[in-house]
């Protein structure tokens, strides 16, 4: 039966009123150290909000696009930013190498705790990625000849970038380090994009819709689950090395399932299941945190009661509300 | 000829409960077989048996001749084998189309693939089309699948479904909680699939009506045991079952 | 020598008595509501401040008595205003709210009672030692453990034999059912809250006299009851009982022989019963797993 002599076959959905939206994000951003000053901001924060969103997103890859709920997310993320710091320090003063070395180092160790749990569900699932978190803490916390302890890990630095005909000096130059950082950004969502468009991808949005119906339909729910997982704390993993290159410093707290809390509040303040949300919530959490702590020493209970309103009142997130679908 | 399946002594306990207890049945290929029972008789309990959601506590299960009877539900799936649910199972925001995408790329092993060639996307685009016009889906294909009506909604589970290329289609309650006309059209597409796309059918149904127009064979079960099995007319003149079954309308 | 590790093994099988009173609260919650209660530290030390609040006009007795109920009605109330409006949706967004919500419990506690450390008196004749070798083993800590012990007992009688009980443990097996049978569910989860909330009240008023309260006391047992649960089972109280002891054991016991690796160890058993038995020693299959 050829579908050529029947009903024209519509092979994509058309995506032409995406691509607005979509650039002025990226105008936005690659504005950012133009216009953030004038408000009142700094480089350095509209590059933390970078960091925290791409760690926000991959949180989402596995929350929002597969349904599967991780609450230890920091331990990835802190694994990174100890990974990168730890090789500039005691190894080699190069970003490359740091960046990979702390990808790898967030991304093995999630794959590998990812096989341990990937046949819980639910709360129990969110429990154990909770301990987990809570393991690197105390490693982190403890091995002070290594890590520095609750000190944290210091005496290093970014390295400029020698790419053999020029150098790009991201050591000194903060807003050179925010394009920097602003490339391995998109190069990172590029790939999330990539991935949450391709027949894998879509195997794990049917995971979210319905696990049964998924299972049935034969694809290895707990297999993709465990994919999924892996791909996502490699993405954390490297928004940690990113973050310890940005402020120079790494600390336990990064690694603390408080900082796993925040995480999931940008994903679910964004909105869960846009692609785009959890950037937006990073933003939004980051500067209502750098607000209120400079203003009121409650600031933790202005933080809660974000949580509180948010889920209350806007479980589908800003962008939520304002599509109706997620973008993919 | 090999039978298409073979349930030979199965038996099922939870506990003290026995659920399915020694129930043996054979399915032709190509038969439209209904299984009919009064409520708990285990009907769903011995689909789920055969589709491999738990395994019997007794027994065996034979797949076009080969025992399948511990296998996991994704090999099962693998070797040719459908299932729908008795509340409808799909996804419901996504559109007709990505329900049936997810299970024609699943069915080409494309799963764990980043991106596909264009020949590739082709292909799975023209099944796609296939099962939206085989399922009447066709106008409706980009409609989120969790707004249509019932009937369209089974019609794009079992669209779904089809999308694996089964040889072996099982089907609970497909008219469960459904009005005269989506019964209809549900049971308008089931005969479709039986007479001229030749599939084994295997189904689950309440509606008197649907089984005694559809069946080549019918099969009862009652508090866990096979009671009958035959052809309609012998199960219509079969007093156990209608002792055991009195006055079933839909 | 002797005395190096009854002190070590003394101490603790307190700390275990705390890891299981309030380990067991969080179960409560979680086994019939899927919720965790990421405040629940917060509750403890909350139980902790209002017998500072009473001890002047009740005297430690009435505290005692009185605190852990006041905490359970905050519980109770906490539950039916906010807790209660997500039951019906993806567990993320519960284990949000709780966490915002031990955010400004913590916070509400450091504005209200400052952030430093408070004293909870305790009677005189409670701190007296035992004997005079063995001066670590005060009145107290016996009374500590008595009272912990009653606690469990009392819990687990509850849920054995009183009405509420019960339906309790039923619903934590087939709500829907308990629900078919005209039982009003939504009273019953909060009760169930607010008895989850009582053992976490009574934790703090007994840490309290012990070491004395401050805004984040209950932040360091909280990880460890999370662990109580896994390790014991999630779905099963008397997992989370044998849970809690382990590990204070276990804690104990390293104390005496290397005392870095204390609270390492707990992880380590952590670790271990996921890779042998992933549902945790007593778990049950269900929807928690």
């Amino acid at each position: 039966m050829s579908s050529a002599t029947s009903i024209p076959v519509i092979a994509k959905r058309p995506v032409e009123h995406h691509y607005l939206p979509l650039m002025a994000v990226w105008l936005v951003l690659l504005t950012l150290p133009l216009w953030l000053p004038m408000l009142g901001g700094y480089t350095a924060l509209g590059a933390r909000v970078l960091v925290l969103g791409l760690v926000a997103m991959s949180l989402n890859l596995l929350l929002g696009f597969t349904g599967v709920m991780s609450f230890g997310h920091a331990a990835y993320f802190g694994l990174g930013a100890y990974g990168a710091g730890l090789t500039l320090k005691f190894v080699a003063a190069s970003t490359p190498l740091a960046l990979l070395a702390g990808t790898l180092l967030g991304g093995v160790a999630g794959t590998l705790f990812g096989l341990l749990i990937v046949r819980r569900r639910g709360v129990y699932f969110a429990m154990v990625t909770i301990a987990f978190g809570q393991i690197c803490y105390y490693i982190a916390y403890r091995w002070n000849d290594l890590t520095g302890g609750f000190d944290g890990l210091r005496g290093f630095s970014r390295a400029p970038i020698d790419l053999g005909f020029a150098t790009i000096d991201i050591q000194h130059n903060d807003t050179l380090f925010y394009f920097f950082l602003l490339f391995m950004f998109a190069v990172a969502i590029g790939l999330m994009g990539l991935i949450l468009r391709s027949p894998f991808g879509r195997t794990l949005i049917a995971i979210r819709e319905n696990q049964r119906r998924a299972r049935f339909l034969g694809i290895p729910v707990e297999r993709h689950i465990w994919l999924s997982f892996s791909l996502s704390c490699c993405f954390a993993a490297l928004a940690g090395s990113l973050y310890a290159l940005l402020n120079n410093f790494a600390d336990p707290l990064s690694l603390h399932y408080t900082l796993s809390g925040e995480i999931v509040i940008m994903t679910v303040l964004g909105g869960m299941r846009c692609f785009w949300g959890p950037l937006l919530g990073a933003a939004v959490f980051v500067v209502v945190q750098d607000y209120a702590s400079s203003m009121t020493e409650n600031w933790m209970s202005i933080v809660g009661l974000v949580f509180v309103l948010s889920v209350l009142f806007f479980p589908r997130g800003l962008l939520g509300v304002l599509q109706r679908r997620d973008a993919k | 000829m090999t039978p298409m399946l073979e349930a030979r002594g199965v038996s099922k306990q939870f506990g003290y409960l026995r659920a399915v207890q020694d129930v043996s049945l054979t399915v032709a290929p190509g038969e439209l077989r209904a299984i009919i029972g009064p409520n708990g008789a285990g009907k769903t309990t011995f689909f789920n048996m055969i589709t491999g959601f738990f395994p019997p506590s007794q027994g065996e299960i034979l797949f076009a001749g080969e025992t399948i009877t511990r296998l996991p539900v994704a090999a099962r799936v693998a070797r040719g084998m459908a299932r729908t649910f008795q509340i409808t199972e799909v996804f419901p925001e996504l559109t007709v189309r990505e329900n049936i995408r997810v299970g024609v790329e699943s069915a080409h092993g494309l799963r764990t693939r980043m991106w596909l060639s264009a020949a590739e996307r082709a292909r799975v685009d023209e099944a796609i089309e296939a099962m939206l016009i085989l399922t009447g889906l066709a106008a409706k294909a980009d409609r989120l699948v969790g707004e249509l009506a019932h009937g369209d909604q089974r019609a794009a589970e079992i669209a779904a479904a089809l999308s694996l290329k089964p040889r072996l289609l099982l089907l609970d309650e497909p008219t469960a909680g459904m009005g005269e006309q989506e019964t209809y059209q549900v049971a308008a597409l089931i005969r479709r699939l039986h007479k001229d796309n030749a599939y084994t059918i295997v189904l689950i149904e309440h509606d008197m009506r649907v089984v005694f127009n559809l069946a080549d064979r019918i099969s009862v079960l009652d508090r866990g045991r096979l009671l009958a099995d035959g052809t309609p007319q012998e199960i219509a003149g079969n007093p156990d079952v209608q002792i055991a079954y009195l006055g079933t309308a839909a | 020598m002797l005395q190096l590790i009854l002190y070590n093994v003394t101490n603790g099988l307190i700390i275990g008595a705390f890891y299981v009173l309030l380990a067991l609260g969080l179960s409560l919650i979680l086994n019939l509501s899927n919720v965790i209660n990421f405040a629940h530290g917060n509750f403890l030390a909350l139980g902790g401040y209002f017998a500072y609040l009473l001890t002047p006009h009740l005297g430690y007795w009435g505290a005692l008595l009185i605190a852990p109920a006041m905490t359970a009605a905050l519980g109770f109330v906490i539950e039916r205003l906010m807790i209660r409006r997500v039951y019906s949706r993806d567990p993320v967004y519960s284990l949000l709210l709780t966490f915002g919500l031990a955010f400004i419990l913590q916070d509400a506690c450091r504005f209200i009672w400052g952030p430093n450390g408070l004293p909870l008196g305790i009677p005189d004749v409670l701190s007296q030692p035992v004997s005079a070798d063995l001066f670590f083993i005060t009145y107290y800590r016996i009374f500590m453990g008595a009272i912990v012990v009653v606690a469990v007992i009392g819990l687990f009688a509850f849920l054995r034999y009183s009405r509420v009980g019960v339906r309790i443990r039923a619903g934590t097996l087939d709500l829907d059912t308990v629900a078919a049978l005209g039982v009003n569910v939504r009273l019953l989860r909060a009760i169930n809250f607010a008895v989850g909330c009582l053992l976490a009240g009574l934790a703090g008023v007994l840490a309290a006299g012990q070491i004395g309260l401050n805004p984040n006391m209950g932040d360091d047992l909280l990880m460890p009851s999370f662990i109580a649960i896994i390790v014991g089972g999630v779905g099963s109280l008397t997992g989370t009982l044998i849970g809690g002891l382990l590990i204070g054991v276990a804690s104990a016991l390293t104390t005496v022989v290397y005392p870095a690796g204390s609270e390492a160890v707990i992880y380590v058993i952590m670790a271990l019963v996921l890779l042998i038995k992933p549902r945790g020693l007593m778990g049950e299959e269900g929807m928690l797993t």
